[in-house]
């Protein structure tokens, strides 16, 4: 309850900051609009040549896109700034600041700062689902939203545990921006069917860097053709990467002797 | 002229060896091109798009990948931070404008990229079987005067963002607006012959094009003739164009500068 408190506070924190640009928010809200208005008109075409994309129709690709939209405003939003903030105080030493706080430090870390223009990226991915399911005449089962609830929690666990490693790794390495450099790059695959790719591009996307769970197959879920090996999959990655996030963090804050010293 | 653009050269070409990990950076940009192609590669398995095989498309987004290397511009982020910062004031004493420091440090990166991204091109190019690229001395020339071209208008489209921020402080969003349009209509999206046909006409008059696609046509062999002329025209008359508005936008934006804590 109390960390339930406490993020509800850093959220004000970080609102009552961007009020103080609105101008800023007005452009960057602009933005993330065209680039979405980018990303579908990219599908159209795409899909002028051609009836399916990896197996997937125009219609059921929204889906996907609407998921790929509304994950990457949450990275925005969630990930990125603190992921960002976290590079630079280990890199200044200021970290310390953090750690003898009476909380627990991975949480502080990682959740205190947001970046609440990219909330309207996430506005707009969910409305792009919402919109695949009218044009497709869908209304998912409450079994299937419950599936795909669940789906999406794991993705969230998913990227945020791959953040969290990369921030991680600069109490080692210097240049850890590229690997989040990286990492963005790889997501722009997301916008796709993972099924669009052959062989071991398809192996890689799924299982070294698993935008198909980010993606692919939370759109599956909302459309009910989730197979039960997949969804148990789901929840092995995403439990899985979290606790090796969370003991990677606490093995690296222990070996970690602040940057003066 | 020559003699300040030496001394210039040399200072930024030592700083982008200092910062050449940065390029690792750079290099990522690259992927999206590359999952460009392999989305059209599988939409292609089934027969040619728009006249278009497989190997067309991996000889299309390869020379597009040089091409794209050699006219990439990120100079509006530099001015604006120099603008609202302050920073600008000292450049603006030097007997330069400071553009042309800005031209330096974009051409001595290029050599970096070339050196690294040029090999990886090449062997895609030969082993991939089916690819044909159309090479005459006149095209090599037209295709050289096209990239050319497509580094100016970039570059001074990018330069016109940057001098926004004389007015406001938002100049970065506009730069990732440009940036944005380059993607969809310049050709990385996709070639401009997936467009519909109104669309393909209306973009021969707009300067997205000739930013890139164009020199991959040129390099393909699908601009020749008659076509590849007004191309050239029409991508050089905008480079004028651009060039004009720079130096009318900087007038106005110098007369309205007061610099911080000046």
């Amino acid at each position: 309850m109390r960390y339930v408190r406490l993020f509800a506070l850093f959220l004000k924190a970080s609102f009552l900051v961007e009020l103080e640009y609105r101008a800023n928010f007005a452009a960057r809200a602009m933005v993330s609009v065209f680039w979405a208005g980018v990303t579908l008109v990219g599908a159209g075409v795409f899909f002028s040549h051609t009836e399916t994309i990896g197996g997937w129709t125009f219609n059921e690709a929204l889906v996907i896109i609407g998921l790929f939209t509304f994950m990457g405003g949450f990275i925005q939003t969630f990930l990125q700034p603190n992921v960002q903030r976290i590079i630079e105080m280990i890199r200044l030493g200021t970290l310390d600041f953090v750690l003898t706080r009476p909380i627990n430090s991975q949480f502080m870390a990682s959740l205190r700062y947001s970046q609440m223009f990219s909330m309207v990226d996430m506005l707009l991915g969910a409305g792009i689902v919402v919109w695949a399911c009218i044009r497709l005449g869908y209304a998912p089962a409450p079994v299937t939203l419950a599936q795909f609830a669940i789906m999406l929690s794991m993705a969230v666990l998913i990227v945020y545990s791959i953040w969290m490693v990369i921030a991680t790794l600069a109490f080692w390495l210097v240049k850890v921006n590229n690997m989040a450099e990286l990492f963005n790059s790889v997501y722009d695959t997301g916008r796709f069917p993972v099924t669009t790719f052959q062989g071991l591009i398809r192996l890689a996307l799924t299982f070294i860097i698993p935008i198909a769970f980010i993606t692919t197959f939370p759109a599956q879920s909302v459309l009910g053709r989730l197979d039960a090996t997949t969804l148990l999959a789901a929840v092995a990655m995403g439990v899985g990467l979290f606790t090796v996030s969370a003991l990677f963090w606490r093995h690296a804050v222990r070996s970690y002797s602040s940057a003066s010293s | 002229m020559a003699r300040k653009y030496l001394a210039l050269m040399r200072l930024s070409w030592g700083l982008s060896l200092e910062y050449r990990a940065e390029g690792f950076i750079w290099l990522m940009t690259n992927l999206f091109n590359v999952i460009m192609l392999l989305v059209w590669l599988s939409i292609s398995q089934a027969g040619p798009v728009n006249g278009f095989s497989s190997a067309d498309f991996v000889a299309y987004y390869m020379i597009g990948l040089i091409v794209r290397q050699l006219t990439a511009a990120w100079s509006s982020w530099e001015l604006s931070f120099a603008i609202s910062e302050g920073r600008l004031s000292p450049q603006l004493l030097r007997p330069i404008h400071p553009i042309h420091q800005e031209i330096t440090v974009n051409w001595s990166e290029k050599v970096l990229r070339m050196i690294l991204l040029l090999p990886i091109v090449v062997a895609v190019l030969i082993l991939t079987p089916g690819v044909s690229l159309h090479v005459t001395p006149a095209s090599l020339l037209a295709f050289a005067i096209s990239v050319a071209g497509a580094w100016a208008i970039y570059f001074l489209a990018d330069y016109c963002v940057g001098i926004l921020a004389f007015w406001t402080t938002q100049a970065t969003a506009f730069s990732n607006v440009l940036y944005g349009l380059k993607i969809v209509l310049g050709g990385i999206l996709a070639p401009i012959q997936m467009f519909p046909p109104a669309i393909q006409s209306l973009l021969e008059w707009l300067p997205f094009k000739y930013m890139l696609a164009f020199s991959s046509e040129i390099a393909l062999g699908q601009a020749t003739g008659e076509r590849l002329l007004f191309g050239l025209a029409a991508q050089w008359a905008w480079v004028l164009a651009l060039w004009l508005l720079m130096r009318g936008l900087w007038r106005l934006g110098i007369r309205s500068y007061g610099a911080v804590g000046a």
